[in-house]
C-alpha cells in the first residue's frame, strides 16, 4: 500500500494569500478572490488533480490586533477553516481536508459533530489538526480571564480528543449499543451522544504540531501526522527520530505517524528568476508592513513610535500582551545596540515563522525533496506556496510531474479516504 | 409567495450522504426560496439537525445555488465567537445567502452531550437565547462593512480605524473582539426564529416561521412563513392570499413532493438585489460603531 501511494506525501497549507506577508501585493496575486467561492474551488481542484494527501487551513481564536489596533498593511483573510474545507469538499473527490481546531475554547460535542459533518460531506476525507490556544488575547473572546497553564492545556487536549472519540465511535456503532456512551473526568461530564450520521472514515485523521516536550508527547500518543518546522535536514531527522522513539515508548508503531515539515517555496524557470521573485516578495513587505508584523507577534503597537528610532524596551515590556520575558529576550539585543525598529522588523519579517524557504527551479525542488526523504528527515512536506495562487499553480504544473516521474509521488489516488492516502493503518 | 423547506438526514440513516444529495438536488430543481438545515420534531417544532448545520451549509450552498440557506443552531450550547466567524465565511462564500436559526428545542440531547453545566431552567432560556444573538452580532459589528481596502499598489489592506474591540458584556456571554473575520456581506446574516420554539424575544428576527395560530404575533417587518403540511395546505394558502403570511414552510413526510407540485404554479419571486437581505427587501443592519452610521 505504502509503495503504491508513493514514498513522498504532500500536504498543501493554503492559508490566505500565501507564505510571504508581502505576497498579496504581487502583480499576479489575487487578494480579493480569497473572499470568493470560485477561488477556493479552483485551488482545491488543482491540489486534488495533483494527488496531494490533503489541504490544511490554520486557525486562530483572536483578531490580528496589537493592543486593539488591527494592522492596515497585513493581509488577514482568515476565513473559518471548516467553511473553506466544506466548500472544497463539494468540488473534489479524493484530497483530504484538514481543519485546525483548538481544544482550549471548544466543547468536544460540538467539535465531534463538526468533524462528523465534514467527514460526511467529503465522504471520509476529514482531518483534525489538534491545537491548544496560547495567544494571550484569545481568552477574552470566550469570557475566560486567562489562558490555561501549559501542562493543563495538554491535559485538557488529551481528554478532549478522548471525549470526541466517544461521540465518533458511538455514531459508527463501534461500541456496545446497549451501554449509554459517556465520559466523566476532570474536564468533561458527558452523558450522551449526538447520533450524527457517520462516514466511511469513522473519525477524522488526527494531526498535531507539538514542539515542546509536552507537545511532542501528546503528538506521539495521538497523531497520525505531524507538522513541524525543520530548517535543515539534520533538524528534520532529529525531530523525526525523537517522535518515533516517543511513539515506541507509548507502544505505537512509529510507521503509523507521518512527519511533515513545513516548506515554503518560490519557483522560477531559472534560479535567477526565482531569486528575482524572492527579492520582490521581500521588497513588497515594506517597512510599514514589517513593523505591523512584529507588532502582532508581541501584542504591542509599534506604529506609535518612529520607525527609524530605537525600541523603547521598558515601555514595550510593561504594556505588551505576550509574556514580557519572551518579548524582552527577543528585543533586548536590538534595543541595546540601538538598531532601529524598521531595520529589526525588516529582518524579522524576511523569514516568517521559522520554516524552511526554498527558492529555485522545479528540478532543484524535486532534488531537495528526494534528498530529505532518502535521508529519513521526513515523510513528506507541508507546502506553503510563497504567494497564492501562482506558486501553487507552478508547483502542480512543474514539480508534481517530476516527482511522479521519479516514482516518489503517486500518479493516482489509491483509495478514497484521507487515511487511505496516508497509508498509516486503520486508525484507533 | 415564498416556499421554504427543511432538510436533514433522517433518524436511523447511518451514512445519509446519498439521501442528502438526492434531497438537495430535488430542492434545487424545484427552486425553493428558503432551505433550513434542521430536523422536524413532532408538533411542528424545528430542532438542530442530525448533521451539524454550520459545517454543512457551505457545502450545500454549492448545490443549492439560489435559495437562502439557514443553519439551525443550538442557541444555549453555541459560542458566539465560533458562530460569528463561521457565518461570516459562509456569507462571503454563498454571496450573501447565509442565514441562522438559533433554537431552544432539542435541549435535552445537547445538555447530555455538552455536560450538566449547560443545563438551564426554562425561565432563563429566552434571556440566554437573546444574549447569544446579541454577542454574535456585536462581533460582526467589530468590523465596518467597508473596512477592507486591498490596494496592492499602495500596500493599504484595510482601514485600522474601521476594526475595533467591542468588549461585549452580557448576562451569559462576554466577548472582546475584534472578530478575525470581516463583516458579512449582509451585515448580519439573516436571522430566523421559529415562533413555536420561542414566541417573543428581545431580538427581532428577519424571518419568522410559525403555525397559523401564532403567525399574527410575528415581529414587525419580518418575512412571515406559515408552517404547513399536506393537511393544512388549503387553509394556509388562504393566509397568504389575505396578506397574513408571505410564504409557506413545508413540513411533514411529503414536504418535498408538495414543493415540487406547488412550484408547478407558484412563480418564484423576481430576485433583484445581490444578497438575501436585499432580495427580501430587508434593510441592512446599522453598525453602531461605524462613523458613517450606515456602514
Amino acid at each position: 500500500m505504502s509503495r503504491e501511494n508513493g514514498r513522498l506525501h504532500l500536504w498543501a497549507f493554503l492559508q490566505g494569500i500565501g507564505f510571504f506577508p508581502g505576497g498579496w501585493r504581487a502583480p499576479d496575486a489575487s487578494p480579493r478572490a480569497v473572499f470568493q467561492r470560485e477561488y477556493y474551488e479552483h485551488v482545491a481542484r488543482l491540489v486534488d488533480d495533483a494527488c496531494f494527501d490533503a489541504i490544511v487551513f490554520g486557525d486562530q481564536l483572536q483578531g490580528r490586533d496589537a493592543a486593539g489596533r488591527t494592522p492596515s498593511r497585513l493581509a488577514i483573510p482568515t476565513l473559518d477553516p471548516f467553511t473553506l474545507l466544506s466548500v472544497m469538499a463539494g468540488v473534489t473527490r479524493h484530497v483530504g481536508l484538514v481543519a485546525t481546531v483548538s481544544t482550549t475554547y471548544n466543547e468536544p460535542a460540538e467539535v465531534a459533530a463538526k468533524f462528523a459533518a465534514l467527514n460526511m460531506v467529503s465522504q471520509g476525507r476529514a482531518g483534525w489538526n489538534i491545537v491548544t490556544t496560547v495567544h494571550p488575547n484569545s481568552p477574552w473572546n470566550f469570557g475566560a480571564p486567562d489562558l490555561l497553564e501549559k501542562s493543563l492545556r495538554y491535559d485538557r487536549a488529551k481528554a478532549f480528543v478522548d471525549a470526541a472519540e466517544v461521540f465518533w465511535r458511538d455514531a459508527a456503532g463501534m461500541d456496545d449499543p446497549h451501554r449509554q456512551a459517556g465520559l466523566h473526568n476532570r474536564w468533561f461530564d458527558i452523558d450522551g451522544t449526538l447520533d450524527f450520521p457517520t462516514a466511511p472514515q469513522y473519525r477524522p485523521v488526527l494531526v498535531q504540531a507539538g514542539q515542546s516536550p509536552d507537545g511532542r508527547n501528546f503528538a506521539a500518543q495521538t497523531a497520525e501526522a505531524i507538522f513541524c518546522p525543520a530548517p535543515t535536514i539534520e533538524a528534520g531527522r532529529d525531530y523525526r527520530d525523537d517522535i518515533r522513539e516517543r511513539a515506541r515508548g507509548f507502544g505505537r508503531d512509529p510507521d503509523g505517524i507521518l512527519i511533515m515539515p513545513g516548506l515554503a517555496f518560490i519557483l522560477g524557470s531559472t534560479e535567477e528568476e526565482a531569486q528575482r521573485k524572492h527579492a520582490l516578495m521581500l521588497e513588497l513587505a515594506d517597512d510599514g508592513l514589517c513593523i505591523e508584523y512584529l507588532s502582532e507577534s508581541i501584542g504591542y503597537d509599534l506604529t506609535r513610535h518612529p520607525a527609524e528610532g530605537p525600541f523603547p524596551l521598558e515601555q514595550i515590556c510593561a504594556e505588551c500582551e505576550f509574556p514580557a520575558g519572551d518579548v524582552r529576550r527577543m528585543l533586548a539585543p536590538a534595543a541595546e545596540s540601538g538598531q532601529s525598529i524598521a531595520d529589526f522588523c525588516r529582518a524579522y519579517a524576511r523569514k516568517p515563522r521559522g520554516h524552511a524557504i526554498f527558492v529555485g527551479t522545479p528540478d532543484q525542488l524535486a532534488d531537495r525533496m528526494e534528498t530529505w526523504i532518502d535521508a529519513g528527515a521526513c515523510d513528506g512536506f507541508t507546502l506553503q506556496p510563497g504567494y497564492m495562487p501562482t506558486e501553487l499553480e507552478l508547483f502542480c504544473a512543474h514539480v508534481v510531474p517530476l516527482l511522479q516521474a521519479r516514482g516518489l509521488l503517486r500518479r493516482q489516488y489509491q483509495g478514497t479516504t484521507l487515511r487511505d492516502h496516508l497509508a498509516v493503518g486503520a486508525g484507533a | 409567495m415564498y416556499l421554504s423547506i427543511s432538510i436533514d438526514v433522517p433518524d436511523g440513516d447511518k451514512n445519509g450522504f446519498a439521501g442528502l444529495v438526492r434531497q438537495t438536488d430535488r430542492i434545487e430543481k424545484a427552486k425553493a426560496d428558503f432551505v433550513i438545515l434542521a430536523r422536524e420534531l413532532s408538533k411542528g417544532r424545528l430542532a438542530p439537525g442530525r448533521v451539524e448545520a454550520v459545517v454543512t451549509l457551505p457545502w450545500i450552498t454549492g448545490r443549492l445555488v439560489t435559495p437562502v440557506v439557514a443553519a439551525a443552531i443550538p442557541a444555549l450550547h453555541s459560542v458566539p465567537f465560533h458562530i460569528a466567524r463561521a457565518l461570516s465565511a459562509a456569507d462571503f462564500l454563498s454571496s450573501g445567502r447565509a442565514a441562522w436559526m438559533p433554537l431552544l428545542a432539542g435541549g435535552e440531547r445537547f445538555d447530555n452531550a455538552y455536560g450538566a453545566g449547560y443545563r438551564l431552567a426554562s425561565a432563563e432560556q429566552p434571556a440566554k437565547y437573546a444574549d447569544f444573538i446579541r454577542a454574535t452580532r456585536a462581533l460582526w459589528d467589530s468590523w465596518d462593512q467597508d473596512a477592507l481596502i486591498i490596494n496592492p499598489g499602495s500596500g493599504a489592506y484595510l482601514d485600522s480605524a474601521k476594526v475595533r474591540r467591542v468588549d461585549y458584556r452580557g448576562p451569559y456571554f462576554t466577548t472582546m473582539g475584534p472578530l478575525n473575520a470581516a463583516r458579512p456581506p449582509q451585515g448580519y446574516p439573516l436571522l430566523l426564529r421559529d415562533l413555536d420554539d420561542l414566541l417573543h424575544s428581545g431580538v427581532a428576527a428577519d424571518v419568522v416561521l410559525a403555525s397559523p395560530d401564532r403567525l399574527a404575533q410575528a415581529d414587525k417587518g419580518a418575512v412571515r412563513l406559515v408552517k404547513v403540511t399536506v393537511e393544512t395546505l388549503d387553509a394556509s394558502l388562504g393566509l397568504v392570499r389575505d396578506g397574513k403570511a408571505d410564504g409557506l414552510h413545508l413540513m411533514g413526510a411529503n414536504a418535498l413532493d408538495m414543493l415540487e407540485s406547488l412550484r408547478s404554479w407558484v412563480v418564484p419571486p423576481p430576485y433583484l438585489g445581490a444578497t438575501a437581505r436585499e432580495r427580501l427587501g430587508l434593510r441592512r443592519p446599522i453598525n453602531p460603531h461605524s462613523q458613517k452610521g450606515a456602514a
